[in-house]
């Protein structure tokens, strides 16, 4: 310090600045947790008032419910169906976002379309299914579609003889019993097509030739299918009505239909309002840019605009598939076998309410949390990359 | 003509298929929808229920002060709309006006005439003329502030007010009048849409401000509230407190339905509000709190006058597209707290003894579909209006 | 006049003897993490006296006249203005804020407000001054800057030379004691540079006390009672605009001249 500067001008502690804000945070801590202080008390209050339990010893008692199609019985515990509907949860989660990100982006692109009729359908679809509430278009799916329109299992509509559909859910052919070696093939051939695409590449950098890559990547993986399916015989079944349900293949539920369905269509047209903005604002300056080098059409779109893009979309985007995972809560107003419904059914059960949905609000939360750090992963490596 | 066709659909053989094929299926759609409309759709279920639909078992005697506050409402929405400054509008001939009007609010006025014939009555047919007459005043009003250099000058903290007491009053009047559970249908939703909306708004304020301060107790405080409300459910949250809230408040008090809802709603949307206008505060330029400090405001001046007004305005649009998704999951509350809300009215009333079983689920639900679309369209058009107008306008 | 004049920039000019000082700076540091952007800075202002701050970017020169209304808080050492010390004191602050006004290389006006509303704000806000009062002082404030035709509009629709001297008058609005000029004519076209110089000569003509950091060599000759030349957190040189542009003494501040002139 310097010999000149004085040490009486030091102000009163009252009047520092420095001790002032924490007299005022501190005021402010008071006040938060006198507010929450309040709320337990009540809550102490209210429970000793109707004596419920407040500890989660319920997640031992046995459900005294049953989920159809599964062998979660009567005697299974509570935490046994929290299991069971974190995983459905979980399950139309992924199925939700890989729908809604193929569906979202395919519109979006749509309605950039220099054809005229493309670029209004994919408008409608979009105006349409965004100011609608999604609650609405799960109950129209439920209740107007599948249980009203679909036809009796009697007489289930069988297209092709591929599909059964009906009331009762949907059945898809599936590779019963050779799901794993079909997914180690169609692994392989992608590793074999990747190899393929960068040798390619690399001729074509060294030739100055049109790079052939994508093609030859298509290719390959038809080709492993195809000798995947001459060499090892795949097993898939078909489905077929049987009595009063369906034998073989894989069977949707019916709300998990109307669900999937209703989610895909709501989140998607928001993912295609994201993916349009993106490539507009990308598109003008830099557009010219890769006019300017003489690009064609297709390469600008896909050297220059997508990749940047995809970097603008990708908070946006990771919202969206946030939402979608909130929102499949609603599966529990058709009866969907998730989380909320869950703990719906276990406190209408005589589950305390209190502990059950805290646990449940909490497995959201750290799905939310997980997510949006998968997402902020890849937005950090797509930053590094790209810049 | 034709060179528009060529240029527009059939540019090369990919293109030509494209535009046969999902020509065909945008027609067949198109033919099905008009089939619906005209044709098959039985839209009695409709008209018998219309009631029902927008006001649910509200009284038929106290009818009288749900138009009112309706024409209240819209005269307070128009004079807020007509007296923004917001940005520079080109100014247009009458005839020029009245197309434009038509272009964004048409949509509007056509469910409005829809509902009246549905109604079949004079009595509607009135109200939606006062309500016209109050846009009208409103828009008058709005101009007013605008343009009259005397009434500019009042400030806003009493202008505001002034223009939204009658609506404020009338439907607290509404409230007192009638009991809770009398609401229903599609006025419930919007009630609880607005009521939300003024609520949050303060609160969101609050957060905003709170997650950017320096004092880092009180930045943990918001953020954890902000994320915590964040990464629930507004579903869980509806239905924790449809079961729960009893257990958080003292005994003595037993909330009814609406309640729930609005409380939730309110506590809910403040979080994301606070997001949004935290993202207005991001945008502005360190200098203008610099500026505000170097000429001696304080920090809650340099706050209310210089960095919000400004934060809030840039975010108008965003702030818009969170109320018009309040607007929809209002929807939500139905399921969750057993409210007789427009939803529910179009699943319940297709059990009715004269309807049950024959199938007009998709009759109830398309009405209830319109009537949000409507709205929330309507609402989304003006936002990125004014989106573009913030963007070139004054700044 | 003594030879040390030139390096001790508490001397201040003409016979202004140190009870006329009314920005005194002793032993001032502030760092920023780990880089020193004032080391050990000594330095005084007199009541009416025209400052004017020199040097190299990143020399120190924005951040000694923002430690001044503490825009920037120092570390060490200790700032007077007008008799008080600005420590962490609740009020201090605020008050040497009211006395002091400052105009930024970014004019920093407030868009949603206008011109007159820009002015009027403070003197309305922190003097507690009636509103028909205040306006009057704002459109006064126009007139010496020269525009008051443009008292109702938005400041997006001025050019930036009448911004900055809307910034000028909505800093003089404070009546303030001192004033701080920030780069003030950095981020204007050429063609406007001038009206801004003409306005704070005038005011320098008037008696106002100012510091202004600026590139404009010409005007630090013509106005400027003294010129400190700064570099790497330090103040160089210090003398009258003769001294230091015709016959500068140190090495650095050669090299600057020769550089820019």
């Amino acid at each position: 310090m310097s010999p000149l500067s004085s040490v009486s001008a030091r102000p009163k502690f009252w009047r520092d600045v420095r001790f002032l804000r924490w007299v005022f945070q501190i005021f402010v801590l008071a006040v938060v947790f006198g507010i929450l202080y309040w709320i337990y008390g009540n809550y102490q209050t209210n429970v000793e008032r109707s004596a419920v339990p407040t500890d989660f010893g319920f997640l031992d008692n046995p459900a005294s419910f049953t989920i159809p199609g599964s062998d979660f019985d009567q005697s299974s515990p509570v935490s046994a169906a929290f299991v069971r509907g974190f995983q459905n949860t979980m399950l139309v989660a992924v199925v939700g976002i890989i729908f809604s990100t193929i569906v979202g982006t395919l519109v979006g692109i749509a309605r950039l379309s220099k054809n005229f009729l493309v670029k209004t359908l994919a408008s409608a679809y979009v105006e349409i299914i965004r100011n609608l509430p999604l609650l609405l278009l799960i109950t129209f799916m439920n209740l107007a579609v599948v249980l009203q329109t679909f036809p009796r299992i009697e007489n289930a509509w069988q297209p092709f003889d591929l599909f059964v559909i009906s009331n009762r859910g949907l059945a898809l052919p599936w590779f019963e019993g050779s799901g794993l070696i079909l997914l180690l093939i169609f692994a392989a051939s992608i590793v074999v097509s990747l190899v393929v695409m960068k040798i390619e590449r690399a001729r074509a950098d060294r030739t100055g030739q049109k790079s052939r890559a994508g093609i030859f990547a298509i290719l390959i993986i038809l080709g492993f299918l195809l000798v995947g399916w001459m060499l090892l015989d795949y097993s898939w079944t078909l489905p077929f009505v049987d009595g009063r349900g369906t034998t073989g293949g894989l069977r949707m539920d019916p709300s998990f239909f109307a669900l999937i369905v209703a989610l895909v269509l709501y989140t998607s047209s928001h993912v295609a309002e994201i993916v349009r903005g993106s490539i507009q604002a990308v598109h003008k300056g830099q557009g010219e840019a890769a006019d300017a080098l003489a690009l064609s059409p297709g390469q600008k779109m896909r050297i220059i605009i997508l990749p940047q893009a995809f970097r603008i979309a990708m908070p946006a985007i990771g919202n969206q598939y946030l939402n979608l995972t909130k929102n499949s809560s609603l599966g529990a107003t058709i009866s969907y076998f998730e989380l909320t419904q869950i703990a719906q059914i276990t406190v209408g059960n005589g589950s305390p309410a209190v502990p059950a949905f805290t646990l449940t609000l909490f497995i959201y939360l750290a799905i939310s949390l997980a997510t949006s750090l998968i997402v902020n992963f890849f937005n950090r490596r797509l930053a590094l990359v790209e810049r | 003509m034709i060179l528009w066709l060529r240029r527009n659909l059939f540019r090369s053989i990919w293109d030509s298929i494209t535009t046969i094929v999902f020509g065909g299926i945008a027609l067949w759609f198109i033919w099905i929808s008009i089939e619906f409309v005209f044709i098959t759709g039985r839209w009695e279920i409709v008209e018998v229920n219309l009631k029902l639909f927008l006001v649910g078992r509200f009284p038929e005697e106290l009818m009288w002060l749900i138009g009112a506050s309706m024409v209240a409402i819209a005269f307070w929405v128009a004079a807020v709309a007509g007296g923004s400054p917001l940005g520079t509008e080109p100014r247009l001939r009458l005839g020029e006006r009245i197309v434009d009007y038509v272009r964004r609010f048409g949509l509007i006025f056509a469910l409005a005439i829809l509902l009246v014939v549905l109604s079949n009555s004079m009595e509607s047919l009135l109200w939606l003329g006062l309500i016209g007459v109050g846009v009208i005043a409103g828009r008058v009003v709005g101009r007013m502030r605008r343009d009259n250099k005397i009434i500019q000058k009042l400030p806003g903290i009493i202008w505001q007010p002034m223009i939204a007491t009658p609506a404020i009053a009338l439907v607290i009047f509404t409230l007192l009048e009638s009991t809770l559970e009398l609401w229903g249908g599609f006025l419930i939703n919007f009630y609880m849409a607005l009521i939300s909306i003024i609520l949050c708004f303060p609160l969101g304020l609050l957060l905003a401000l709170g997650r950017r301060s320096s004092f880092p107790v009180i930045r943990v405080v918001c953020t954890t509230y902000i994320e915590l409300i964040r990464g629930a459910p507004l579903f869980v949250l509806l239905l924790l407190a449809g079961v729960a809230l009893e257990f958080f408040i003292p005994p003595t008090i037993s909330p009814d339905a609406v309640f729930r809802g609005i409380t939730v709603f309110t506590l809910f949307t403040a979080a994301y509000l606070a997001e949004i206008v935290r993202g207005g505060l991001q945008g502005i330029p360190s200098g203008q709190i610099e500026a505000g400090k170097a000429l001696g405001l304080s920090t809650v001046k340099i706050n209310s006058l210089i960095t919000l007004p400004q934060a809030l305005r840039s975010v108008i649009p965003a702030q818009i597209g969170q109320f018009i998704s309040l607007f929809k999951d209002t929807t939500l509350a139905g399921v969750a707290l057993n409210l007789f809300d427009v939803m529910t009215v179009g699943k319940v009333i297709t059990k009715q003894d004269d309807f049950l079983g024959q199938g007009l689920i998709y009759e109830s639900l398309i009405f209830v579909g319109l009537l949000f679309w409507v709205v929330s369209y309507v609402m989304s058009k003006e936002s990125q209006r004014l989106e573009k107008r913030l963007g070139v306008g004054i700044r | 006049m003594s030879e040390s004049v030139f390096t001790d920039a508490t001397k201040m000019s003409g016979d202004r003897k140190a009870e006329d000082a009314i920005v005194v700076m002793r032993g001032v540091v502030k760092k920023f993490k780990d880089f020193v952007a004032l080391k050990q800075i000594d330095f005084a202002v007199g009541r009416q006296e025209v400052v004017v701050v020199i040097g190299p970017s990143g020399s120190g020169k924005s951040t000694l006249i923002r430690c001044i209304n503490r825009l920037e808080e120092h570390d060490q050492g200790e700032i007077i203005v007008d008799g008080t010390e600005l420590t962490t004191d609740v009020k201090n602050i605020q008050e040497i804020r009211k006395e002091t006004g400052m105009v930024f290389q970014s004019f920093n006006l407030f868009p949603h407000l206008t011109v007159l509303d820009n002015i009027s704000l403070a003197p309305r806000q922190v003097r507690g001054m009636p509103k028909a009062e205040a306006e009057e002082l704002s459109r006064e404030l126009l007139e010496r800057v020269k525009i008051p035709e443009q008292a109702d509009k938005f400041p997006a629709q001025l050019s930036g030379g009448q911004q900055q001297r809307v910034a000028i008058a909505r800093s003089l609005a404070m009546k303030p004691k001192v004033m701080l000029f920030d780069e003030p004519t950095s981020a204007l076209d050429p063609e406007m540079i001038n009206e801004v110089l003409d306005s704070i000569k005038q005011l320098a003509s008037e008696g106002m006390t100012m510091v202004v950091v600026t590139h404009e060599m010409g005007f630090a000759r013509e106005v400027a009672d003294r010129v400190v030349f700064m570099a790497d957190g330090e103040i160089v040189e210090v003398g009258t605009p003769t001294e230091l542009f015709d016959s500068p003494k140190e090495p650095r501040t050669q090299k600057f001249l020769a550089q820019i002139l």
